[in-house]
């Protein structure tokens, strides 16, 4: 018992604090500030861009979508799997008002990435 | 949001799905909680690769109804199941493993498929959202109860599992998230994945936790006092190797220890058989553990003490030399040809087959004939250890088998001592007197004796004192008896009878000569030089200062007169001295006895019989005289039932042919009275028949028996005479009593084959088959009647 215990603090402590609602996976994201503004990117592979959705609330920033899995080849079976599919969702919580600051976002290569520059209006 | 929505609902209709089920057989996957599973069952492999080959990857968790199922169908699993997302896969030899996170609940409603997995149809529920007051109370109930369980389980994690339940806002996720950490069982996590509303899951969590938090506190107290039993002995250990550490330091041992020490040390050498040992380690473990001031300890200990100085496996090698031995026994006996070749046969047969089981031999004898020093013998003969015990007047049981342990002052029973005392497990046991055993409420010890003498029950015979059982049937045993009357008939039958009769004068001389004479000598200081007995002052020893069956007088009085002669050296006499037959008196004072103890003349109505005692047989002389006021037949003198009987029937006889004997009609019709001297002695027995007749014939014919004439026999109302017993000893008794003819029954003749050379020869014996015989032989004027009639 104690270590089942133990064994879901750890798996339960390792997720992040801003857990999403729903069960879903959390991208990783790398945040960069420079004198134009923010840089966030999200490593989201094989995310077609319209299953993706950004939200700005306050000073939060929400990415959620859905990842599917479209490279499912017939007659194959899975040996190991290790990417997570399904709903995603990742907020990221920034020190600037971000209903007031310009956001642009772009997708390449796997990676969606959101520029945010403040003092512009947004878009 | 509303897009979202849309990317959502856009490919997993909310109307219903249809998904492959996993199932699983003792766990309940909750909304929003990670499981790690292992899939090992064919058809859920099959279902985990067919759910990723989808896009989404998911798949329907449901929970079995019976763990054993092993290939579930509708009927086996429960409807409300989890809709799930693999997030890890990975495969071994074996089986499948996987992490898979719930997402919704479903309710599943119909098998699409069974082969080769299961799928299902499945409509998914609306996560349950009721508010208000009842929702608030029990959510908050349950929060606490919660932190007391986890406190209870690992206080230092409360803190931790607090703040971890807290982040979680949804009070139903809550549930979900305790119950996981909770071992509940199957049916109870089930139930709270079913429940529909909120209210409803917090009120069976409550009920939940109140179950546990009853057992949590159970477990703890059963905890709790076996830690305080154990920190309880380890204490004592800690402070008993603490003193015994201090004990060493001072180079002291307490006298408990010591004695501890001791007997551990003497049970390890006694080499006892292992199921001793056993007994023993157990009682010395009780006794390290006894205080010394109770009583046990002292009933343990000396307990402990018989166990290790008893001869369990110890034993002496027996002689088996034939020559030997009869050296051995003819050093030590005179005589008794017939018991030594007995001996001599049981060394023969235990030297061809040494595992045959000891004789238990039994000698019955007079006092003082050497039944004693003959176990002596046997036991130097052999090689083995003696020891006596008497039985004489032994009446309680437990005498010979102990007291058992739990009464105070109890010891073991006299066998176990005497085996303990020789200290081998097969010395020569002599259980002298088994004839004098009592017998009362206590017990009879002669049963008693039974066991131990019966070599199919005395190999384990147990001692009630040491309550383990011990081999006896190593023992020779040899009992002694004066007489076999008194010994119980299934007693006797356990042992080999070996008659030892009384000595005779020449007999006795010689043993005098060869044993005791030496032998008191050596006592008194004197040597052959300083003082000779000559062979009549011997004989007149014997004849006139004893009278006995065995030698133990005689030897007495030759005692007697070694240390007069001894106290004349004493006094300065250097004069060797040679003990005449006239110095006889003023050594030895009067002689007690008379030689003639045979009547010179015999009146009419007085025959000599001969009488067989403990002590050796006797003459006895019946005396009869007439009543004539009476008609009756008066007899006195202590006569038992038997002797009454026999008098009564050679008065018939007389009676009955009177013409024959040439009896007076007139003297016929007189009473007659018998009297047996002496007196005080009791007498019985049928063999001073022909006695009484001879006494009545010559009485009812005037005519006196012959004095020079004694006999003995039984007789019948038709004249017959019939063997007695004892003819050895009557023999010579009558011999010793200067008596010269005999008259025995035809029967006895074979016994005189007993009697020593000399005495026979000296002798004139006449053998009747009727009492005709015996009358003739006895009344020489009978003789002549009776030739004329």
């Amino acid at each position: 018992m104690a270590r089942k215990i133990h064994n879901l603090l750890e798996s339960l402590l390792a997720s992040r604090p801003e857990r999403c609602h729903e069960a879903c996976f959390q991208p990783s994201v790398d945040v960069y500030r420079g004198q134009q503004g923010w840089l966030l990117k999200f490593d989201l592979a094989g995310v077609r861009i319209e299953d993706v959705q950004i939200n700005l609330q306050g000073r939060r920033l929400t990415v959620r979508g859905v990842r599917r899995d479209w490279c499912i080849v017939e007659g194959q079976q899975a040996y190991s799997m290790e990417i997570s599919y399904n709903r995603f969702d990742r907020t990221v919580e920034l020190p600037i008002d971000l209903v007031q600051a310009h956001v642009a976002s772009e997708y390449r290569d796997g990676m969606l990435l959101v520029r945010i520059s403040q003092g512009g209006t947004s878009s | 949001m509303s897009d979202m929505q849309g990317v959502l609902t856009q490919n997993e209709p909310q109307s219903e799905l249809t998904l492959p089920v996993l199932p699983l057989k003792s766990n309940v996957l909750f909304p929003q909680l990670m499981m790690p599973l292992v899939v090992g069952r064919e058809t859920s492999v099959a279902a985990v690769e067919a759910a990723l080959s989808t896009e989404d990857k998911t798949i329907i968790v449901v929970t079995q109804k019976v763990a054993s199922t092993e290939e579930p169908g509708y009927a086996d699993i429960y409807t409300v199941g989890t809709l799930a997302v693999i997030k890890k896969m990975d495969r071994t030899d074996e089986y499948v493993q996987l992490i898979v996170q719930g997402t919704q609940r479903v309710k599943v409603l119909d098998v699409v498929q069974q082969e080769p997995y299961l799928q299902v149809t499945a409509r998914p529920l609306e996560a349950p959202s009721d508010t208000g007051a009842e929702v608030e109370a029990l959510h908050r109930t349950v929060l606490d109860a919660a932190g007391n369980i986890m406190e209870m389980l690992k206080p230092q994690a409360r803190a931790g599992l607090t703040h971890v339940i807290s982040e979680v806002k949804d009070p139903l996720n809550q549930v979900y998230l305790l119950a996981s950490m909770l071992t509940l069982d199957v049916e109870k996590e089930q139930a709270l994945l079913a429940a529909d509303t909120r209210a409803e899951a917090l009120q069976l969590m409550h009920k939940y936790l109140t179950h546990e938090a009853q057992v949590l506190e159970l477990r703890q107290q059963i905890t709790s006092q076996v830690q305080s039993e154990m920190s309880r002995e380890q204490r004592e250990y800690l402070l008993r190797q603490q003193m015994r550490a201090i004990q060493d330091e001072l180079g002291e041992q307490s006298p408990e220890q010591a004695d501890v020490v001791e007997l551990r040390k003497k049970i390890d050498e006694a080499e006892l058989p292992e199921y001793v040992q056993k007994e023993a380690e157990r009682e010395l473990g009780r006794l390290e553990r006894l205080p010394s001031a109770s009583p046990d300890y002292q009933v343990t200990r000396t307990h402990l003490e018989l166990v290790a100085e008893l001869p369990w496996t110890k034993s002496t090698d027996d002689i088996l030399d034939l020559k030997r031995a009869r050296q051995v026994l003819d050093e030590d006996h005179y005589d008794l040809k017939e018991i030594k070749e007995r001996i001599i046969e049981h060394l023969a047969v235990l030297k061809l087959n040494p595992e045959a089981k000891a004789p238990i031999i039994c000698f019955v004898g007079p006092p003082g004939v050497g039944k004693t020093s003959l176990g002596k013998s046997i036991a130097r003969s052999l090689g083995r250890h003696f020891e006596r015990m008497s039985l004489g007047g032994m009446h309680d049981e437990a005498e010979l088998r102990g007291h058992r342990r739990t009464y105070i002052g109890a010891m073991p029973g006299r066998i176990i001592q005497a085996i303990r005392r020789s200290g081998v497990r097969n010395p020569l046991l002599m259980l002298d007197e088994v004839d004098k055993l009592g017998r009362d409420f206590r017990g009879d010890p002669a049963s008693a004796l039974l066991e131990i003498l019966d070599p199919a029950q005395n190999f384990e015979f147990r001692d009630n004192y040491l309550d383990m059982p011990f081999d006896l049937s190593k023992v020779f045993f040899i009992t002694t008896a004066n007489s076999l009357e008194t010994v119980p008939r299934p007693l006797l039958d356990r042992m080999e009878v070996l008659q030892l009769s009384g000595y005779s004068d020449e007999e006795k001389a010689n043993i005098a000569r060869q044993y005791l004479i030496p032998r008191q000598m050596k006592e008194t200081g004197l040597n052959a030089e300083r003082i000779t007995i000559p062979d009549e002052s011997l004989r007149m020893v014997i004849r006139r200062y004893t009278r006995e069956a065995g030698v133990r007088e005689l030897e007495r009085t030759l005692g007697r007169l070694c240390r007069k002669v001894a106290t004349r050296f004493a006094e300065g006499n250097e004069e060797p001295v040679t003990v005449a037959p006239d110095d006889l008196p003023d050594l030895l004072g009067r002689g007690r006895f008379f030689e003639e103890d045979a009547r010179r003349n015999l009146e009419p109505g007085v025959a000599a019989g001969l009488a067989y005692t403990q002590v050796g047989g006797e003459v006895l002389y019946v005396e009869a005289v007439l009543l004539p006021e009476s008609k009756e037949l008066t007899l006195t003198g202590q006569l038992g039932g038997v002797m009454k009987e026999s008098a009564t029937a050679a008065r018939s006889y007389i009676r009955s042919h009177a013409d024959e004997l040439g009896i007076d009609e007139e003297r016929l019709k007189s009473g007659a009275h018998i009297h047996v001297p002496a007196g005080a002695t009791p007498k019985d027995g049928p063999s001073a028949g022909v006695t009484m007749a001879t006494a009545l014939a010559s009485l009812y014919s005037d005519h006196p028996a012959r004095s020079d004439t004694a006999m003995t026999g039984e007789i019948t109302l038709s004249g017959l005479v019939l063997p007695v017993g004892g003819i050895k000893e009557k023999v010579l008794a009558a011999h010793r009593a200067g008596l010269r003819r005999l008259i025995l029954p035809k029967q006895n003749e074979e016994d005189l084959r007993e009697l020593p050379d000399h005495v026979r020869e000296s002798l004139e014996f006449v053998f009747a088959e009727r009492i005709d015989d015996v009358l003739t032989a006895a009344i020489p004027e009978v003789e002549l009647k009776a030739a004329t009639v």
